[in-house]
């Protein structure tokens, strides 16, 4: 019992981890540019792509060129969309990053295919080993180190370096931080660069979990994300992580510990959460008050 | 005093400073600023008082380009028209926005340090620190301090503070002395007497009518958009001219 009580923590702090970091990479971009970027899911889709079909040419290559590739893909939506629509507000940008997803899913259709494809990721972490009578799968082992050390990089990042810093402000009140003195363009292009690197993390995890990658890849994990950025409070970067990490955390325990019929609607009971938080504490759980009106 | 002098003192192009002609704000439409001109020279105080919604806050975001605007900002001659509030702090100005807007969450230090992100000189950081923290030694006190956890006089100092790392020529206040005690409004506005006398330009918008014409070299009032006088530290008693600038 025990065992299984243990199991059940680490494979709940596993998914998080993982939710966490897709949540925070949601709320990196939404602090700066008032952006809940849905499209975020072709991010990790595209990283998770570049993983099954470089894994051959060795994991040197290939995890590099993934967090590079979802670097790429994540600026470059900046880029080409998003910095045309500065002046939009958030419903428009969230409905046009809706778009964008549907349209690069079609794309990833297009290029390879409805099927999934597969490769043997990271195969060794897909292993349980056992002491003291307690199974862990290592996946979860690793999900959490890698969470873990990303989160204390960026934390690095965030409050040693004077880029982190510019960047926690604009996250902050980004019309200050203008007028400050702070570049826009700058520290936008590097919270979406800093997102790729959070999604490629995530593609790493998901992709060694199923082996297999198919057009939505990503979108359930990037929802649940969403959905875990709203209830922590997406206006602060930390609220994001947390909300994020209590939806994988709760979501893992209701799946191991509901009745198998009941278990099935574990994600229902998270929608329930979300409309609770929503009536109550629609700024999020961790924002003070009812949150800042940006201009 | 002069009445109905719409172009502060008209035609100057100053070599330092500041030189807004014609400036014109509008909100979808509905004109806010209404085509002002007015210039603040270095070291001088210049104040633009009005009611509510007279345009004295789109008056300063007009300057810093963060809202769209017509008309012309010269800085030290050159024209800032097009530039986002960011490049135009690089040309030498600096907003203290209107409710102080320090970055709460961080430590009173670090707002210091990204109110230099902007500076034009780079070695100077460390003497700008220690002019800064002269003028305002509580910030010397609570530097590991979070900045949302100081005193609502406090954080007008480090607001200030920060505009000053910059290192700009010209320094806008948006209402400065705004939900402060007696006491931090001294503070203040000494600061400014200092931060003048240094050489910069300092235009500052106020609701204190009394107090802002006393301290300025020169205050417009502004009125629907327009100015629509010009006042002198001596007017600052005399009860019929305030009268005429906010009730016409």
């Amino acid at each position: 019992m025990i065992g299984q009580l243990v199991q059940s923590l680490v494979d709940a702090l596993s998914a998080g981890a993982t939710l966490g970091l897709a949540a925070l990479a949601i709320g990196l971009v939404f602090g700066v540019i008032r952006l809940a970027n849905f499209a975020q899911a072709e991010i990790i889709t595209a990283s998770a792509y570049c993983l099954i079909f470089a894994w051959g040419l060795g994991w040197y290559i290939a995890i590099p060129l993934s967090i590079l590739v979802a670097i790429a893909m994540s600026l470059l939506m900046e880029f080409a969309v998003f910095s045309r629509m500065r002046s939009a507000n958030p419903a428009t940008l969230l409905i046009a990053s809706f778009g964008l997803s549907f349209l690069l899913q079609r794309v990833y259709e297009l290029m390879f295919s409805n099927n999934v494809r597969t490769a043997p990721v990271a195969s060794g972490l897909a292993q349980t080993v056992e002491f003291a009578g307690i199974r862990i799968q290592l996946l979860s082992v690793a999900t959490i180190v890698i969470a873990g050390v990303l989160l204390l990089g960026l934390n690095w990042f965030l409050t040693r370096t004077s880029q982190g810093l510019q960047l926690k402000a604009a996250a902050a009140d980004f019309r200050t931080a203008r007028l400050v003195g702070i570049p826009a363009g700058r520290v936008i292009a590097l919270s979406f660069a800093l997102s790729g690197i959070l999604a490629a993390a995530v593609a790493f995890v998901l992709t060694v979990q199923s082996g297999a990658v198919g057009p939505t890849f990503g979108v359930q994990i990037t929802i649940l994300a969403l959905v875990g950025a709203v209830i922590g409070g997406i206006d602060k970067i930390s609220g994001s992580l947390a909300g994020g990490f209590l939806v994988g955390f709760v979501t893992s325990l209701l799946a191991t510990w509901l009745p198998q019929e009941m278990s099935n609607f574990k994600d229902a009971y998270v929608f329930v959460l979300v409309i609770g938080v929503l009536l109550f504490k629609p700024s999020g759980l961790l924002i003070k008050g009812r949150g800042v009106a940006r201009t | 005093m002069s009445i109905g002098d719409k172009a502060g003192s008209g035609d100057g192009e100053y070599e330092r400073g500041l030189c807004v002609q014609q400036l014109a704000v509008a909100y979808s439409g509905v004109p806010a600023v209404r085509g002002i001109s007015l210039d603040v020279k270095a070291g001088e105080a210049v104040g633009l008082i009005g009611p509510n919604g007279a345009g004295k806050s789109s008056t300063l975001l007009g300057i810093m380009g963060a809202i769209a605007r017509t008309g012309r900002v010269l800085v030290h001659g050159q024209d800032v028209a097009g530039l986002p509030p960011e490049k135009v702090v690089r040309r030498g100005v600096a907003l203290v926005p209107e409710g102080r807007h320090v970055f709460a969450e961080l430590s009173v230090a670090d707002n210091l340090r990204l109110g230099a992100v902007a500076r034009r000189d780079r070695a100077g950081y460390s003497e700008a620190m220690e002019h800064v923290l002269t003028l305002f030694p509580i910030l010397r006190d609570f530097g590991h301090r979070q900045a949302g956890l100081l005193s609502g006089g406090q954080q007008q100092q480090l607001a200030i503070g920060r505009a000053l790392m910059s290192d700009p020529d010209i320094l806008l206040l948006d209402e400065p002395s705004l939900g402060l005690s007696p006491t931090a409004v001294d503070t203040v506005f000494e600061a400014l007497d200092v931060i003048r006398a240094a050489g910069k330009a300092v235009l500052v918008v106020e609701q204190r009518a009394e107090f802002t014409i006393a301290f300025c070299d020169r205050t417009f009032v502004l009125h629907d958009g327009e100015i629509t006088l010009t006042l002198k530290p001596e007017d600052a008693e005399k009860v019929d001219v305030l009268t005429k600038a906010y009730f016409g």
